[in-house]
């Protein structure tokens, strides 16, 4: 009863409820813009509100975050570009079905699904927090370093053409992301002796590089064509095809909140596993995946946005961050004076139940907002290209510009997205590379503190994988997305009589 | 945009590049650390580095034997004019931020950019750029604020001024 109390809390005090709500509707815009991140708006947020009281403070911020990872998904079906990396897997079918001019009903099933993903997350934080942070501990350096490797490579193969140029682009982002020196010797790596790259390559700059500019070069190809006229008549989604696709999200759904709750994994790994998962029982959809199946922007969309809830568990209980964006929340917590951790549920199980409510609010403020601004919003797309691509050439090199005030980030984001333009024309996904740069230091610190713990021996590393369920999982995951690329296994498949479910070759949406 | 059994313009040199770039990045990976550990900070660098020379190879010898080229022209289809021109105009955007400033610089990047990607209209590419200027400088500037190189605007004393205009003096 106590628990209900501080649970309804931000809903019955007018300044909090607003401040949820203009949280939640600034990060909606805020995730669909691109160059501007929710991990950027989240930390200049800091800057503004550490002086406020916490409940004010954490109502602003959970309502953009949620509304962030939602908005992300805007710009990813309207333009391709997705607004931030948990809405990569969203671009696959979403702007394929912009592109046919159901951009309105594409918006309108994400919004929708985003707010069943939201909510069961939340519901899930609420019940089995400490189910979940009990299982997380249990976790060794070698499960995290599997786990890194099994998200890189399943958006290798996730993505289309061919698992080896995935892996190329793949390894290139792990690559990028030791740039600088090592964190825990300070040796330097990859900086030719320049001092500016002490610091690594900042990660928003390759981000921005990858997916702004080279998307933008790239649409210069169409610049004459006039946009696609988008139909938006029909922005809610109807009941019956809500309930066709609920038994999908709500699998979808689980996925995102275990993925979201493990430490180091967040909305994109979710996303991306999800879309897989999507993919691979899914057996007959009613368009191929890539070229705008529904089941496609379903599957990402739950999955982000239930792993919001996912990884507040293991932030609020474990003091473990999930992503960037919940590594930025530990921070304001801690400049409020609270302690993320195990010990908060004990001595302040008011905030737990507080922050519960805020998201549940946020999550409903957000599918007011994203069912109605819609109108508005497409009209970015009925911007003649000629003015739009310029604008997002600007945004771009004024997002990369802001996260460190660095003219050094902006030449970073124009080479990547130079190559990223080339890569692209050439049949190389992205996707991976982004994924490599942010788990190249997760991936880096767990091997290394998993091969110290068996005292630098691989054989002893392997008997470690061979004996605990956990690890042997993860281990025969990764083995089997290379199986699944050999010929062997192609031939296999086709004796037994079963059809590839891969569609996505050469679709247009997979160059995200 | 790509063919899986053909090749396109430019593709094997762009493959070779990469298979380059990856060696000289192998070589500099060993130098880290060498073979000193498993543990070393080296190990990563090498494994991945490792891991880009075997597949940007592979995608290599690949393009290497399929000999049969698809009808793309290098300048046409992979790199036209425009996209020369927008990188070119981009580059020179990041080259004149910091000694110009960021209003000037941007309102000549977008009047110059809209003006080319239209072919014409002076006025409509003067007034699009300084209205989507105005929006871009309330937020980032003044809702984000996000410092952008002042340059040679005084944006400061501008701002200052302006404040005092509506604040009433002090």
């Amino acid at each position: 009863m106590e628990a209900l109390g501080y649970f309804l809390t931000p809903w019955l005090d007018p300044k909090l409820l607003f401040l949820v709500a203009a949280g939640t509707f600034a990060g909606v815009y805020v995730g669909a813009i691109p160059g501007l991140s929710v991990t950027m708006a989240v930390s200049i947020l800091i800057g503004f509100t550490f002086t406020w009281d916490v409940y004010p403070a954490l109502c602003l911020m959970v309502g953009i975050f949620m509304g962030g990872v939602y908005g992300g998904s805007r710009t990813a079906i309207l333009l391709n570009i997705p607004g931030a990396p948990s809405a990569i897997a969203t671009a696959l079918d979403g702007y394929p079905l912009a592109q046919k001019g159901l951009a309105g009903e594409a918006i309108g099933i994400s919004t929708v699904m985003s707010f069943v993903g939201g909510l069961i997350g939340i519901i899930v934080l609420a019940v089995a927090a400490p189910a979940v942070s009990d299982f997380a501990l249990t976790f060794q350096p070698r499960d995290f370093m599997l786990l890194a490797i099994l998200g890189i490579l399943l958006v290798g193969s996730l993505s289309g053409e061919s698992l080896v140029k995935g892996i190329f682009a793949g390894a290139l982002g792990l690559l990028i992301g030791t740039v600088g020196m090592d964190p825990l010797t300070a040796e330097e790596r990859f900086t030719f002796g320049f001092t500016q790259l002490w610091g690594g390559i900042s990660f928003i700059a390759v981000m921005i590089g990858m997916f702004g500019v080279s998307e933008a070069l790239a649409q210069l190809h169409h610049v004459d064509k006039t946009a696609v006229k988008q139909t938006i008549s029909r922005i809610v989604p109807t009941w019956s095809s809500i309930l066709k696709y609920l038994p999908l999200s709500l699998q979808t759904s689980s996925i995102g909140v275990i993925i979201g709750a493990l430490p180091g994994t967040g909305g994109d790994i979710a996303a991306l596993m999800a879309y897989d998962h999507a993919k691979r029982v899914t057996k007959n959809p009613e368009v191929p995946f890539g070229q705008g199946a529904r089941e496609g922007l379903v599957a990402p969309e739950t999955a982000n946005n239930a792993a919001v809830g996912g990884a507040f568990i293991p932030m609020l209980t474990l003091g473990i961050p999930g992503d960037a964006v919940t590594a930025i929340m530990i921070g304001a917590l801690y400049i409020h004076g609270l302690n993320p951790g195990p010990m908060l549920m004990i001595d302040q199980p008011q905030m737990f139940w507080f922050i519960t409510g805020a998201l549940v609010l946020a999550n409903i403020f957000m599918l007011i907002f994203g069912l109605t601004g819609i109108r508005i919003f497409t009209r970015i797309v009925e911007m003649p290209r000629t003015v739009l691509l310029p604008l997002i050439l600007l945004l771009s090199i004024v997002g990369a510009y802001a996260v460190n005030n660095a003219i050094t980030d902006v030449y970073w984001m124009l080479a990547f997205g130079v190559l990223g333009y080339f890569m692209k024309s050439y049949g190389y996904q992205l996707g991976p590379v982004i994924l490599g740069v942010i788990l190249s230091r997760l991936l880096d610190e767990n091997w290394r503190r998993a091969i110290i713990s068996e005292q630098g021996s691989v054989a002893g590393l392997f008997r470690g994988i061979a004996t605990s369920p956990l690890s042997l999982v993860l281990a025969a995951m990764v083995v089997m997305i290379f199986v699944s690329q050999t010929p062997v296994w192609r031939r296999f498949r086709r004796k037994i009589g079963l059809e590839r479910i891969e569609h996505d070759q050469d679709a247009p949406g997979s160059g995200a | 945009m790509h063919d899986k059994r053909h090749r396109s313009a430019g593709e094997i040199a762009f493959n070779a590049v990469l298979f380059i770039v990856s060696l000289v990045l192998l070589w500099s990976a060993y130098a880290i650390a060498g073979f000193e550990s498993l543990s070393s900070p080296g190990a990563l660098p090498m494994a991945v580095a490792l891991a880009m020379v075997v597949s940007s190879g592979l995608v290599l010898l690949d393009g290497w034997r399929h000999t049969q080229r698809d009808q793309t022209g290098f300048l046409k289809d992979i790199l036209p004019p425009a996209v020369i021109v927008m990188m070119l105009f981009i580059a020179g955007y990041a080259l004149l931020l910091v000694p110009l400033g960021f209003l000037p610089t941007s309102l000549l990047f977008l009047t110059l950019s809209i003006l080319y990607l239209r072919r014409g209209g002076l006025i409509f590419a003067l007034g699009v750029s300084a209205f989507a200027l105005l929006l871009v400088y309330i937020v980032f500037r003044l809702i984000f604020t996000v410092l952008m190189p002042s340059g040679i605007v005084p944006e400061a004393e501008m701002l200052a001024a302006f404040g005092q205009l509506f604040g009433g003096a002090r």
